[in-house]
């Protein structure tokens, strides 16, 4: 009966507390409590779900007195951004927004901005939801993830993360401490869209695009789809259909064709049915690689 | 300070046992363990038998009853069944958690046409009228049939149109859950702060159930977060928490959370069936309307609303013939109650709709069609229903249409139809109307008067005291400034002061966007009697006829005056004449007068809007609007343009958004009571300042206090109508079910299209 | 229970709390600063949103014991004792004030808007306040308000 255990006034369970000052502190409580733990980052998620009685940690493990894990530096192969970092920090970060604009831009595009003052990058993605705006940009960007656990530091590419449904690749008592997030080609253009019911809501598809002309035709291009899959998936039919070609109308039009079968909407999702989010995966497709090819125009 | 904000001290903290089903007998209820924690707990044994309608505006013979304070058989997941109340909201939590309850799951309705088969599980099957206990047939809690006029006037009608739609059935959202803190007083009385929008029928409604003396009961005016007519009723957790209060006999808080809230109350869902024709000299023949009210799983107002449905419609514009049936149906959903307009916005959209269709069919502009149709100036009019009858005294309609079409160049607005591009444009006219007040020359079905107290302090400024309540209406702003126009004083010379149903005289319910013009009323009535005894002290001391004195505002001295013209030497201000009322025991200058508004006149509203569809993501934009509204004298321009915004915003969100559909499976809301999952628009998906333009017509409505009339309601009716008839503009397709979402959008096209 | 020590609207206080208790409960129970309200308890209506370290954040969605050595500043922290801040001014003088509930969380929202960017476009105003929710108003003389306050802290 779960209608009388939601209250959103307060947090109705009870719960030990932890601050670990360490990733191995952090390892340690994180392996002791195993499913009884939860990891509190930003808590946009995590406090919610806990007072809808959607969590029910008997343990809270807040990692945000670690240090070092809000940082974002620039590294020669690209950002290194650190789990805790702010969704706020990184759309507002004047590096990103030089380098790796899409980055910023879907930032940007969560929530409001007292959500993205709380919520972190780490969050956004260990939420495992098929809609995390963070999700696609990292996909098209290649992203590595660091995680930490029992053994030390180890790497995972952004794909190999989300298994769908809901599950990402942590073992027991690992947890993310950040990305890796390449530069993308030089000379590249890129553009985000998302189709929410209002300009302050989840997504109902979102899209991530990367694109650079050669010679006047496409030379790279990867696309990434949100919220209409069990996890964000790659466009890679649409992709490959774009390699090599002008960057005309038709051809859009043609790849944009593929996106549909790229995609895997559940018909019980309840915010829209699959033929919506597959006709607008399309049309967002169609918008973002629009967006990021004249961007990569105005390369000179 | 709002009710959610209130503490006392020895306060305990209540919460709500919620059904778990849609609909179900509970067979046993353990408290046992919740007790042991210490908790207060309160069942459904343990509240007065009585059976009531938690709404008393309408007098006892049209008013339903089927409500208790908590129920053994809940109708709906998230009715009351118990409470508790422990030492903070933790404990309260804990305590609710070991409640155990044994139920007998009951079929369930999510439909109203669905609930009217003969195999439905009765959801009532007796409720009271009086003393009476009546029969309920099929579900349908209460019905109303009216036919006016000539069947061959339709019958023989050019063009005949007959559609049938649904509505949405919208959450109020206001932002203040509802809320209540009750003490209980060592004389056997309680007081109440609680959210409503009227403080008398709470206490009314307190002494019929719990049989406490009404003048032990106080309920105090405190500011209310919102309301939208979501507590013209008074709210459940009220009557719930006066019976945690008196059980303990310590004062108990009821904070409703969001997720409780949105299963307490919820707007109308509609479905109608409309037959409307027209000839072709352009006017309106007559029309049919069925009319199935979903109205939850009690009644708040259901029968008042049968009349009020077909009032808006026929009102709207003139039918020659009338045929109307309507029946309020129950089902196993949150219970429905008036929601800004109270049925006016879902007709409206419905009328409008089909006004636009009928003059395609003869091949007439819209604007004109509506122009030579509409019931105006002169015209009998009942919007408020049948029993609520009176003749329109001021009407801009014909101004805020033709107005508002040369400001967005109306006539030469691109044709529709014609587009096949991915953004598609169009633009939508639609107008509309509601009562202010539900005032009448003759006594009707519907309780409306008001009443208010005013006295001069001794310094000459003066003390406003009434019952009427204020939810971010302007109300009380207004009634300033109506008393401070009639004493010729600035309105900062006025002091609203705190009120509750001790210190002042009945006041019905800020609802039927009254406030203004009925309360308003009151306020100008004593205002008018307070200026005749300042005249007379005031000739007193100047020796003077008290006719003949005059009154005038000394700005530079920031003085009122009063003064006998041309005659050197004879002028007194109003803080000598409260100071020689004194020192000579005149007593107080001061007046107390309830008052009755004898009509209640239309405020028209129209509206021009422009939309932008993007095909092939079904999100609907809004371009530009054009909002024309006639409300006699505009007392606050500022607060009344503020009106036309917020009714503008709500209409977009209900033509759009909102929606609060019910699983079968679970019985429960499919949002799971998530506002998350119940989305409004935000700052950034409204339209920007220069695009959105508001005027009023120059009208005066000769019964209103200087001329004024409501707004609230009006502002939002058309709304809806205007939406769809926009997009039908830009789209070539009409949709007759809302909200128009982008999955039905996209649904739409590609049947078009493919 | 934990002890934490907050600065709270200037004033630096202490509190035993337990791991549970959310920011917004110890400003509003026991601190009895109930111009952060309550609207939603999951993020979607700001009407909680108080100044965590300067920054606008939801009240209901951070633990108390989060906020340890920080800076909470709310809504009665804005005016002095005799003066409103321009802010709330503002708000006053556009009409932007109906029922009043949403207020609070709109003036932090927009003191914080205006402290990042203090003569923002009508389109930077609506995407910043979009975290804010309001019934009544349709937002019209809210976006006036800030226009306004922005003119008065320019000048």
């Amino acid at each position: 009966m779960t209608i009388n255990k939601v209250n959103t006034h307060i947090v109705p369970i009870e719960f030990e507390y932890h601050a670990p000052g360490s990733l191995d502190e952090a390892v340690g409580l994180l392996e002791r409590y195993g499913e009884e733990a939860q990891i509190l980052a930003g808590g946009t998620d995590l406090i919610p779900q806990m007072k809808q009685r959607k969590a029910e940690p008997k343990h809270v493990v807040n990692i945000k007195r670690i240090p070092g894990l809000a940082c974002i530096e620039e590294t020669p192969d690209g950002f290194r951004i650190g789990a805790l970092a702010k969704l706020r920090a990184v759309e507002l970060s004047p590096q990103i927004k030089e380098k790796i604009p899409l980055l910023s831009e879907a930032a940007q595009s969560i929530g409001s901005v007292q959500i993205r003052n709380l919520g972190t990058i780490g969050g956004n993605i260990c939420n495992a939801s098929p809609s995390a705006d963070m999700a696609t940009p990292l996909l098209v960007l290649d992203a590595t993830v660091h995680i930490y656990g029992r053994d030390g530091a180890k790497t995972c590419s952004i794909a190999e993360f989300f298994q769908g449904g809901g599950d990402i690749n942590l073992g027991r008592g690992e947890f993310v401490t950040g990305f890796t997030v390449p530069f993308p080609p030089v000379g590249a253009g890129s553009a985000f869209e998302k189709v929410g019911w209002t300009t302050f809501d989840i997504a109902t598809v979102n899209v991530a695009a990367v694109v650079t002309l050669k010679g006047g035709k496409i030379d790279h291009c990867s696309i990434a789809l949100g919220a209409c899959s069990p996890a964000p998936v790659r466009g890679v039919l649409a992709e490959a259909a774009l390699i090599g070609k002008e960057p005309s109308a038709e051809a859009l039009e043609e790849a944009v064709e593929f996106i549909a079968a790229c995609v895997e909407p559940r018909e019980r999702w309840r915010r829209a049915p699959p033929e919506y989010r597959r006709r607008s995966s399309k049309a967002l497709a169609m918008d973002a690689l629009s967006r990021a090819i004249e961007r990569a125009r105005r390369f000179p | 300070m709002f009710a959610s904000d209130m503490s006392l001290p020895n306060m305990l903290y209540g919460r709500v046992l919620k059904s778990a089903h849609s609909h179900a007998r509970v067979k046993a209820m353990d408290v046992a363990g919740a007790e042991a924690m210490g908790a207060v707990t309160l069942t459904p044994d343990e509240v007065p038998d009585v059976v009531y309608c938690p709404r008393l505006v309408s007098i006892p013979e049209a008013t339903y009853r089927d409500w208790r304070v908590l129920t053994d058989k809940p109708r709906y997941v998230g009715e009351p069944i118990g409470a508790v109340a422990a030492e903070s909201e933790e404990e309260a939590q804990r305590a609710l958690e070991a409640v155990e309850v044994e139920y007998e799951v009951l079929g369930a309705s999510f439909d109203a046409l669905d609930a009217m088969r003969p195999e439905a599980e009765a959801i009532h099957e007796r409720i009271y009228l009086e003393d009476d206990l009546l029969d309920v047939e099929s579900n349908v809690g209460c019905a109303l049939d009216i036919t006016e006029g000539d069947p061959k006037a339709l019958e023989d009608a050019d063009v005949v149109i007959e559609r049938t739609y649904r509505t949405n059935r919208r959450y109020h959202n206001q932002l203040e859950p509802k809320s209540v803190l009750v003490r209980p007083e060592p004389d056997g009385g309680v007081s109440i702060w609680s959210t409503t929008q009227t403080i008398h029928n709470t206490r009314l409604l307190i002494h019929d159930i719990y049989g406490i003396p009404v003048g032990k009961i106080r309920v105090y005016k405190v500011a209310l977060g919102g309301s939208f007519g979501s507590s013209i009723h008074v709210n459940p957790v009220v009557n719930i928490a006066v019976g945690l209060a008196l059980k303990s006999g310590r004062p108990v808080k009821m904070s409703y959370t969001r997720e409780e809230d949105i299963r307490d109350h919820c707007s109308y869902q509609m479905i109608f069936k409309l037959k409307l024709g027209a000839n072709r000299d352009g006017k309106l023949a007559g029309g049919r309307l069925e009319a199935y009210l979903d109205i939850g799983a009690h009644q708040i107002q259901a029968y008042p609303l049968l009349g009020c449905v077909v009032g808006w419609w026929v009102s709207l514009y003139k039918l020659p013939y009338v045929e109307y049936t309507g029946k309020a149906v129950y089902t196993n959903k949150v219970p429905s109650c008036a929601f800004r307009g109270y049925g006016n916005p879902q007709i409206t959209w419905v009328v409008e709709t089909m006004m636009d269709e009928l003059a395609g069919e003869l091949g007439v502009d819209p604007l004109d069609f509506r122009l030579n149709n509409y019931i105006g100036e002169g015209d009998l009019f009942w919007g408020q229903g049948p029993s609520v009858k009176s003749i329109i005294r001021s009407c801009g309609v014909e101004e805020i249409l033709t107005k508002g079409a040369e400001m967005v160049d109306w006539y030469n607005r691109p044709k529709a139809g014609a587009q096949t591009g991915r953004f598609r444009r169009g633009w939508g006219v639609g107008r509309g109307y509601h009562t202010s007040s539900a005032g009448a020359p003759v006594p009707s079905s519907i309780v409306d008067f008001g009443g208010a107290m005013l006295k001069m302090n001794e310094d000459g400024t003066f003390d406003y005291v009434s019952a009427l309540m204020d939810h971010g209406c302007g109300t009380q702003d207004a009634h300033v400034k109506i008393v401070a126009e009639e004493l010729c004083v600035p309105v900062e010379k006025v002091n609203i002061i705190k009120a509750d149903t001790g210190t002042t005289i009945y006041d019905v319910c800020t609802h039927a966007s009254r406030g203004v013009y009925s309360g308003g009323g009151a306020a100008l009535k004593v205002a008018g009697k307070v200026k005749t005894q300042i005249r007379e002290f005031a000739g007193r001391i100047l020796d003077a006829y008290p006719h003949a004195v005059r009154i005038r505002y000394d700005e530079e001295g920031d003085r009122t005056v009063v003064y006998a013209e041309g005659i050197e030497g004879r002028e007194v201000t109003y803080r000598e004449v409260a100071e020689t009322a004194r020192h000579k025991n005149w007593g107080t200058v001061s007046a107390l007068e309830s008052y009755r508004q004898p009509s209640c006149p239309p405020h028209f509203t129209g509206y021009f809007i422009e939309v932008e569809v993007d095909t092939w993501t079904g999100k609907v934009k809004p371009l530009r609007v054009v909002a024309g509204a006639d409300i006699g004298t505009v007392i606050n321009p500022l607060l009344a343009a503020g009106q036309v915004h917020g009714g503008m915003a709500q209409g977009w969100s209900m033509s759009l958004l909102e929606d609060t559909p019910y699983d079968p499976e679970t019985g429960d809301l499919v949002n799971g009571g998530s506002i998350a999952n119940y989305k409004v628009p935000t700052s950034n998906d409204l339209l920007d300042l220069d695009d959105f333009t508001v005027f009023f017509a120059d009208t005066y409505e000769p019964t209103g206090p200087f001329g004024a009339k409501g707004l609230g309601e009006g502002a939002l009716n058309p709304v809806a109508g205007t939406v769809a008839n926009a997009i039908q503009d830009a789209l070539g397709v009409r949709f007759f079910e809302l909200p128009i979402t982008p999955i039905k959008v996209l649904e739409a096209l590609r049947e078009k299209e493919g | 229970m934990m002890e934490i020590e907050i600065t709270i609207n200037g004033r630096k206080r202490r509190f035993d709390v337990e791991p549970n208790k959310l920011l917004l409960n110890l400003v509003r129970d026991d601190l009895h600063l109930t111009g952060t309200k309550y609207g939603c308890g999951i993020g979607e209506c700001g009407a909680c949103t108080v100044h965590l370290d300067g920054e606008a954040v939801l009240s209901c969605m951070v633990l108390a014991v989060d906020a340890d050595g920080r800076t909470v500043d709310t809504i009665e922290g804005v005016a002095d004792v005799n003066n409103l801040d321009p802010v709330q001014e503002a708000y006053i003088e556009e009409g932007a004030i109906q029922c009043g509930f949403c207020t609070p969380g709109f003036v932090m929202t927009t003191k914080a808007l205006l402290a990042e960017n203090p003569d923002p476009s009508e389109a930077e105003i609506r995407e910043y306040l979009k975290g804010n929710y309001c019934r009544c108003t349709g937002y019209v003389n809210i976006v006036r308000a800030v226009q306004s306050a922005a003119r008065k802290l320019g000048s």
